[in-house]
């Protein structure tokens, strides 16, 4: 699986919603990024953050209004600790235009479908491609087909993610928030291939 | 076409009335008569009409059945109308809005009553209506005064007493279902095209040929250069309100005027604005067939939720805003530290607590609209996401500006307590994350959190809690007494001990004009279910849109007695009194309370209002 290359995705300017000017240096022990998740509505994309943000799961469908923002702090097995700026967007369709605004300058995308849902999934195809016109180049992305659990009703095969993942160059992975199955997964896989920054002495 | 039509939207007179009233004995008039007979009423043209209506205002139950006459409106229910105007030109128009009214609805009527026609009603011709209501409140005989025909809010068919839940229900239904036909009031929006964008009941999709009939409706008026604004079907009124390509439908059988029922179309498509801004109405420039109702997906709890406040918050018809109670002090140094906000370039801060205000700061010439402010709290209150976890979110202001979207930050420090920081910068999202914790430091600091949970837990004024003068009680008491002698042993009253405030107040609204506020009692005995309290606002709704009534020009008093109230509206330049005391209140007792209600928000305006709150008054 490929994964992109980055020198230093804190160099240069940063537009949209960035907390580069009140950001601690990132070191290569203490990485810090931004990472939006992207989606269909109803997908499961609050349900994700909240599961590893919180370790809660609430099956009553809350609307996520405009982005919700919410931070988690892990630590690899390098002894690196990876700081996560997560912004969870609402996946209605009135929002798709503000999307930029939350993936601009984000250095994870995390694009999330519904194993149920072909439609979910299509959405899923929709933001890769706009990520690769308009996300940074530089940018982590992983396509993720959560209600894992729900196998009994999947329409979306493992194979069809794993190819429109590979194709892309993300990582691919199938979690349950309501399991709790392959959150901590995702996230620390995704903290594994965070670029690094060069040593600065 | 059968329907009526006007051209002038913002008239009152463009009502059309059924001319066949038909009357209906009486249930529990008898006892209302005879107890205004006991109680030697002698103004001239003090009418109790005792009208009472015989479905139920409980417009957002679920169950109270009511009938739907959608079926024969084409079928000559509002095809012989008259222009009830012509009937009035000696009257105001609200007695013409009563008088259609009582045409429309069944009305009881009794011997010994004055009929409730709209000559026999109107202000008491010497003294005046518009004469100096300060003298009129002062004056011993004030009892001879502005007296008005009573109107009855029969709202007691209504069984509902179930607790509110957000979100929209009966999304099965369509326009086929019985049960959809018998909901009480309705809300559409459409697209001119005949689109349908939002349906109170049901689903959108399966609306489509109700959605398009609606829309032949206004077209069909449209093409004849007029405009339809209410059509009268029996029972039912069907108010129309167009904004540009979008078309907005209130199909009502809950006895709500036509003035609150557009001004509640209004607030609807203020809250559809609130999420889209005006620059919808591009999309249809450009394709005339747009479906608009994808992008209102996961907004059904907001439209309800705006919906349900028609019926429990007074915001939605008197245009103001309303206060946390809390010390004075806290509510400065919150004001203090918003404002401080606000200059380092944001465009609104504000602190509240549920739909409450307890503190509000906006950056210079910047002014927000209490309607504003009520779609805001509205939409943040009914949307769960808020509460999560802190958010930004795009928001248009449809009074601030209704093109363009403002960025939203909203944070909630506890349940009920959130902040919500206001930008135009879409960027800003860091900054106002650092502004909402300087904030959190002064409200930890001052202990502010846990004394909006204490003023929570206290509520805010209550009648019971007004002084009683002495010596009004005893004046009370004696004229109170010749009412006891033939009003039966259950309706005896001893003044101080009875339900409610002093001298029968069961509640009042204190609307302070120009800080746009209004302070309303919490509810006492005997106005606690969820049915009387609302009610008691159906009847308050009616009481404000016949003192604003703009074709007559501003009222100052009125006083009305029925069955279920007395009611008494005092209008002054500096505030707007409404207060409701027991039918068999006194009237001058009445009146002298109203005056120590003033009173005794004068004297606690440092804590029930925002002082000073300079968005508003610009």
């Amino acid at each position: 699986m490929y994964v992109w290359c980055v020198a230093d995705r804190n160099s240069g300017t940063l537009s949209g919603l960035n907390s580069s000017e009140n950001a601690v240096p990132a070191d290569a022990k203490n990485l810090r990024v931004k990472l939006v998740l992207l989606g269909d509505s109803g997908v499961g994309k609050s349900c994700i953050v909240l599961r590893f943000v919180r370790g809660q799961f609430d099956a009553t469908s809350k609307v996520t209004v405009g982005a919700s923002f919410l931070s988690q702090t892990i630590a690899l097995q390098d002894s690196t600790t990876v700081k996560f700026e997560i912004w969870d967007t609402a996946g209605q369709e009135r929002y798709s235009a503000l999307a930029p605004l939350y993936y601009r300058g984000a250095g994870v995308a995390v694009i999330v479908y519904d194993i149920t849902s072909p439609e979910s999934f299509k959405k899923a195809q929709y933001w890769v491609k706009e990520l690769q016109k308009h996300g940074s180049p530089d940018i982590v992305m992983a396509l993720v087909g959560n209600k894992a659990d729900l196998h009994e009703k999947r329409e979306v095969q493992t194979e069809d993610g794993m190819e429109l993942a590979e194709k892309n160059g993300m990582f691919f992975i199938e979690t349950s928030a309501k399991t709790a199955d392959n959150i901590n997964q995702l996230f620390e896989e995704i903290g594994k291939r965070l670029p690094r920054p060069a040593p600065s002495s | 076409m059968t329907s009526d039509s006007s051209s002038s939207p913002s008239s009152s007179d463009t009502e059309f009335a059924d001319p066949n009233p038909s009357t209906d004995p009486g249930t529990n008039s008898e006892r209302v008569q005879s107890q205004l007979e006991s109680m030697n009423l002698s103004e001239p043209s003090e009418v109790s009409d005792g009208s009472h209506t015989d479905y139920g205002g409980g417009d957002d139950d679920d169950d109270a059945p009511a009938e739907v006459a959608l079926s024969n409106a084409n079928e000559g229910g509002f095809t012989n109308g008259r222009v009830v105007r012509e009937d009035l030109a000696e009257t105001s128009g609200e007695e013409g809005r009563e008088a259609s009214l009582r045409a429309e609805h069944p009305v009881e009527m009794e011997a010994g009553e004055e009929p409730p026609s709209p000559t026999s009603s109107g202000y008491d011709g010497e003294r005046g209506s518009s004469g100096g209501a300060t003298s009129t409140y002062k004056a011993d005989d004030a009892s001879e005064d502005e007296i008005r025909e009573a109107n009855g809010d029969g709202d007691t068919a209504s069984q509902h007493e179930a607790a509110w839940l957000p979100g929209k229900r009966h999304v099965h239904e369509d326009d086929a279902s019985i049960s959809w036909r018998k909901r009480k009031k309705h809300f559409f929006i459409l697209s001119n095209s005949g689109k349908p964008i939002y349906s109170r009941y049901g689903d959108e999709h399966k609306l489509a040929g109700f959605s398009a009939t609606l829309q032949a409706i206004i077209s069909f008026v449209e093409n004849g250069g007029d405009r339809v604004n209410l059509v009268k079907a029996g029972k039912h009124q069907v108010v129309f309100l167009v904004k540009g390509p979008i078309y907005l439908v209130c199909i009502s059988c809950t006895d709500e005027t036509y003035d609150y029922l557009r001004g509640q179309l209004d607030l609807l498509y203020g809250q559809m604005i609130l999420i889209l801004t005006k620059s919808i109405d591009r999309c249809f420039e450009k394709n005339a067939k747009f479906d608009m109702s994808p992008l209102l997906g996961g907004t059904d709890a907001v439209f309800s939720s705006l919906v349900h406040s028609f019926s429990w918050n007074p915001a939605t018809f008197l245009h103001a805003y309303t206060c946390l109670p809390i010390q004075y002090a806290l509510r400065q140094a919150a004001g203090t530290i918003l404002q401080e906000v606000c200059a380092s370039g944001v465009l609104f801060s504000l602190l509240m607590c549920r739909h409450k205000v307890i503190s509000l700061a906006g950056a210079q010439k910047a002014s927000l609209h209490p309607d504003d402010l009520l779609l805001l709290s509205n939409f943040v209150m009914s949307s769960e996401s808020f509460r999560t976890s802190e958010s930004f979110s795009p928001i248009c202001l449809p009074r601030y500006n209704p093109q363009a979207f403002l960025h939203a930050y909203v944070h909630f420090f506890d349940d009920d307590t959130y902040v919500m920081l206001l930008t135009t910068r879409s960027e800003a999202f860091y900054h106002l994350k650092d502004c909402r914790i300087r904030i959190e430091a002064v409200l930890l600091k001052s202990n502010i959190l846990s004394m909006v949970q204490r003023s929570i837990a206290e509520g805010g004024m209550r009648v019971e809690d007004l002084p009683i003068d002495r010596r009004l009680r005893q004046k009370a008491s004696s004229t109170n007494n010749q009412g006891q002698d033939t009003g039966g042993p259950d309706r005896l009253r001893d003044i101080s001990v009875g339900t409610g405030g002093p001298f029968g107040l069961w509640h009042f609204i204190y609307r302070s004009i120009y800080l746009d506020q209004y302070i309303s009692s919490e509810f006492s005995l005997p106005v606690t279910s969820h049915r009387q309290q609302k009610s008691l606002y159906r009847a308050y709704q009616k009481l404000y849109a016949s003192m604003h009534d703009k074709g007559l020009g501003p009222h100052k008093t009125q006083y009305r007695r029925d069955e279920n109230y007395t009611l008494l509206c005092w209008v002054t330049p500096d505030f707007e009194l409404y207060a409701a005391f027991d039918p068999l209140a006194d009237k001058a007792m009445a009146i002298k309370m109203c005056n120590q209600v003033c009173q005794r928000v004068k004297d606690l305006e440092n804590e029930v209002f925002l002082q000073g709150a300079s968005p508003f008054s610009w």
